[in-house]
């Protein structure tokens, strides 16, 4: 029912329907056209100036640098290194955006500011603070140094996510469990998990992608030691040759949209969003 | 002073996380402020100055030569991308929280999809779409607008910085379009209906009613936003040219510089930005505090 | 003030089988109050969402003094709705909320300023322009909303069960200022409840809906003591019925002879039905009793609701004593004149 009335605010009384075609419209060339310019570049060949398509389509440049071992190996590091930070960020932020999310408490917002100060500090700033003793550390170069370092952006957004998931949580179907006699990991298994289970893959979905993305925390720790994607993507866009940049563009992009793709339900059927940013 | 069980509980519940955020981000702020100082006793380094900051603010080095337009540059095209995000954000939401819920969901997957794709992606698009070679020149070209690249007008690695502007703008409105709609479909309509009652036309109910209920979200969205293109490197460093360089460029530049002096001055330049920033974050939120 | 017309208003929403509303009419007369009454999802919101203009018919018209106003943008219909929820602009103080539609039609400050003094006062809470919504309790919000509504003048005030979700005394409370309120002023409203005691206490006429149609309307006291027919007995809280053909004036009911005073003056088949609280039940056979066995009693303070078998019939009984032991054998009086006679279906 009250989906008509939104229809109806806008087709009677109040703004006509060509403001809202035209805010689409708008946003999908906006958020399509460069993805189909990329596209059309991977796909190209000697493509010159001023041909509207590319003369002839291959994918020859795009499976030469999917099957070269340097990009293989740097897919296998950002896989690893996105793997390890996910999963330790969820096991740190979890009982953190829990108590944040049901409980307010004297130093509640002292501890969200706290929290998410490095969201608003500058990467680079942190980054090069800990350069020189992770340097001294030892840590400097190292996948684990890295992983650290990835904690600090990734943290943030994952507590804020899981907050918003905890936000909505009604602790009063765990009591139920209780009342029972539900123990606590059958409550954990059984009541938990299937309660706040999407909203927790969501957000592990988004710690995934804000390590995937990292370049300058990565190149300020790892040193030119620890080749990720973002560090091959770098070095190509020097280099100069626009299929190949285009290539390994979507070699890039093809796991955010893949997981995009698989947390579509969730993504669609929440009304709030992940604030996430990187 | 005694300690109740749930309080204890819950301090336990955010150790973790308070330990991890605070001893990464406070050793990083320490030896990064002591780094501005010229203090590194590891190396031999002890002697406290502030000549970094010195010849970053004022002095005839390089850095201090360089500094102020840097800023500048940082600062417009900041500014800017903010600005028009929010705008061009805070309409488009207006304008697709009333549509059917299909169209909706379709929406909210596209803009998730932008959301989601890695902020490099995005700029190489831009690049080989916008560059005088690139996709929409063809098409200019085809339309017989233009013969030569050379007539393309310059829209990435521009002296302006067009091409980071159009990046960040293109960016950052599906993130506050997103935080927006979110506002709006929880409680807009029910607000809508009461205001068109009363008797306010479709621009009093944006102006009056939908802008202020969304406003705490869009001004810290927009606050997340300007702080994130404030400091970021990437885009700049794809999209931009080597004169006006954007902070972020300049700091990094000079922190990989092997001499000890330009190191400080880059660890100097970054100091400043997060203190430009943060002071901008403390104001927002004391402006945003003394309105309610 | 204004009189509604609502003529064969048809509704039906997209994705949904059974229409909303089916050919509904029903006529406000100005300066009264009419209380929609039904179950939820009768259409009684779907109403109000039509005269208010959130929503559009898809046949029917809707007149305000005989002019339909289906042309009319919702913003200037005059025709304003309050909900269960106050929906206080939280971003406003109370002043500029109830001075939210002046200023929507332009009227100049020095007004606004008296008008909002005015309606504060009106609603009882002189003191309150400068708090902000969050710090008023649920009734407190609801008396501004009231202001809110009523600094416009409206043509129609549209209540969609405002009182429900308040405490039991401050609903009275409410209620009672609501009704105090509207016959000052005589402001044509409409009242969509599901509460039958709140829709008789307030109401000058009662429209019964069920499932999108107009069961029945009338006044309070008329509805509730001689509903015109099954359905509207049953939603009166009626539930028993006796059937059967009149002679003289017994009634050969399916329980058995009982006398009646007042008949259908034909020889047909004939619907009685009895209130719950004329019922009386007695340990001795009288003129007009019936025998019946006792299943269970419920304590409810100011009565006893005997709940009786007769048959395979279980009938409900007010009483005022509790001493009615489970499975014993008792007599069901039925005063005669109490029992009243209802239109049957079809006639």
């Amino acid at each position: 029912m009250a989906r008509n009335a939104e229809d109806k605010l806008v087709d009677g009384d109040g703004f006509s329907r060509w403001p809202a075609y035209l805010g689409y419209a708008l946003l999908y060339l906006l958020l399509l056209g460069p993805v189909v310019g990329l596209v059309l570049y991977a796909g190209s060949t000697r493509w010159f100036f001023p041909d509207l398509l590319p003369v002839t389509w291959t994918f020859e440049t795009f499976w030469r640098q999917l099957s070269n071992a340097r990009t293989q190996q740097a897919i296998g590091t950002s896989l690893l290194l996105g793997g390890v930070v996910t999963l330790l960020a969820l096991v740190i932020a979890l009982p953190a955006a829990r108590t944040l999310g049901l409980e307010r408490f004297p130093g509640r917002s002292l501890v969200l500011l706290l929290l998410f100060l490095p969201t608003i500090v500058p990467p680079l700033a942190t980054g090069m603070g800990l350069n020189i003793i992770f340097l001294r550390l030892g840590l400097a170069g190292s996948l684990a140094g890295v992983v650290l370092v990835h904690l600090i952006p990734v943290l943030p957004y994952t507590i804020f996510a899981l907050i918003g998931v905890f936000v909505r949580y009604d602790e009063g179907y765990e009591q139920q469990a209780r009342t029972l006699g539900a123990g606590p990991w059958r409550i954990l298994w059984q009541v938990t998990l299937p309660l706040a289970g999407p909203g927790m893959a969501v957000a592990a979905l988004f710690a995934f992608l804000v390590s995937w993305s990292q370049y300058v925390l990565t190149l300020l720790i790892g040193g030119g030691r620890v080749i990720t994607l973002p560090m091959l993507l770098f070095a190509a866009v020097a280099g100069g040759n626009p299929a190949t940049i285009a290539a390994l563009a979507l070699i890039f992009a093809g796991p955010p949209l893949l997981a995009i793709a698989l947390a579509a339900r969730a993504l669609t059927e929440r009304t709030t969003t992940v604030g996430q940013q990187y | 002073m005694r300690v109740d069980r749930p309080t204890l509980r819950r301090w336990l519940m955010l150790t973790p996380a308070l330990l991890v955020t605070g001893v990464l981000f406070g050793v990083s702020m320490y030896y990064g402020i002591s780094q501005s100082l010229g203090y590194l006793p590891f190396i031999g380094a002890t002697r406290v100055s502030l000549d970094a900051y010195a010849s970053v603010l004022g002095g005839a080095t390089p850095a201090g030569r360089e500094f102020w337009a840097a800023l500048g540059f940082s600062l417009w095209v900041t500014g800017i991308s903010t600005l028009l995000s929010a705008v061009a954000a805070l309409l488009l939401a207006v304008a697709l929280s009333h549509r059917r819920r299909p169209a909706h969901q379709a929406t909210l997957l596209a803009l998730n999809a932008n959301l989601a794709l890695p902020h490099m992606v995005w700029a190489i698009a831009l690049l080989l779409l916008l560059a005088q070679s690139g996709l929409i020149a063809r098409i200019a070209a085809a339309l017989g607008l233009i013969a030569t690249p050379a007539e393309f007008p310059v829209l990435v690695r521009d002296q302006a910085g067009i091409g980071i502007i159009l990046h960040y703008v293109s960016k950052e409105i599906p993130f506050l379009v997103l935080i927006v709609l979110a506002v709006l479909r929880t409680q807009g309509h029910a607000y809508a209906e009461v205001a068109t009652t009363l008797g306010a036309g479709p621009w009093m109910r944006v102006w009056r009613v939908t802008l202020p209920l969304v406003w705490p979200g869009l001004s810290a969205g927009a606050l997340l936003v300007f702080a994130f293109i404030f400091g970021a490197y990437e885009v700049p460093a794809l999209l931009g040219v080597s004169y006006p360089r954007v902070l972020a460029v300049l700091a990094l530049d000079y922190f990989l510089n092997a001499d000890l002096n330009r190191r400080a001055e880059g660890m100097a330049i970054s100091l400043i930005m997060t203190v430009v920033v943060v002071g901008l974050g403390l104001l927002v939120r004391r402006i945003d505090g003394s309105e309610r | 003030m204004t009189r509604i017309a609502l003529e064969h208003l048809h509704k039906t929403y997209p994705r949904q089988a059974a229409p909303a509303l089916e050919r509904l009419s029903l006529e406000v007369e100005a300066h009264t109050l009419m209380a929609l009454l039904g179950p939820s999802g009768s259409g009684k919101s779907t109403i109000l969402k039509l005269i208010a203009g959130i929503e559009d018919p898809d046949q029917g018209d809707i007149c305000f003094d005989g002019q339909s106003i289906l042309r009319i943008p919702a913003h200037r219909r005059g025709a304003v709705l309050m909900f269960q929820k106050a929906y206080l602009f939280p971003f406003l103080s109370v002043a500029d909320n109830i001075a939210f539609g002046l200023r929507a039609k332009g009227v100049n400050k020095a007004t606004i300023q008296t008008e909002v003094q005015r309606m504060l006062d009106l609603v009882g809470l002189p003191e309150m322009a400068h708090r902000r919504p969050a710090q008023l309790s649920g009734g407190e919000q609801q008396r501004i909303a009231l202001a809110r509504a009523l600094v416009v003048q409206p043509q129609v005030l549209m209540l969609d069960e405002p009182f429900s979700s308040l405490d039991p005394a401050v609903r009275q409370n409410l209620q009672e200022a609501v009704r105090r309120i509207q016959r000052e002023l005589g402001i044509t409203t409409i009242l969509v409840t599901h509460d039958r005691s709140e829709a008789l206490a307030m109401a000058d006429q009662v429209a019964l809906i069920e499932q999108g149609t107009l069961v029945a309307h009338a006044p309070p006291q008329q509805l509730y003591e001689r509903p015109p027919h099954r359905q509207a007995a049953r939603q009166m809280g009626i539930d028993t019925f006796l059937t059967g053909r009149v002679t003289g004036t017994t009634l050969q009911s399916q329980f058995g002879p009982l006398t009646v005073s007042e008949t259908p003056g034909h020889g047909g088949e004939a619907l009685y039905a009895i209130r719950p609280e004329h019922l009386r039940l007695g340990h001795e056979p009288g003129a007009h009793s019936l025998p019946v066995t006792v299943q269970s009693q419920i304590y409810r303070g100011d009565h006893v609701e005997v709940q009786v078998s007769l048959g395979e019939t279980v009938l409900r009984v007010r009483t005022n004593e509790a001493c009615w032991s489970n499975g014993k054998r008792v007599f069901l009086h039925l005063p005669p004149e109490h029992l009243f006679l209802l239109k049957l279906p079809g006639s």
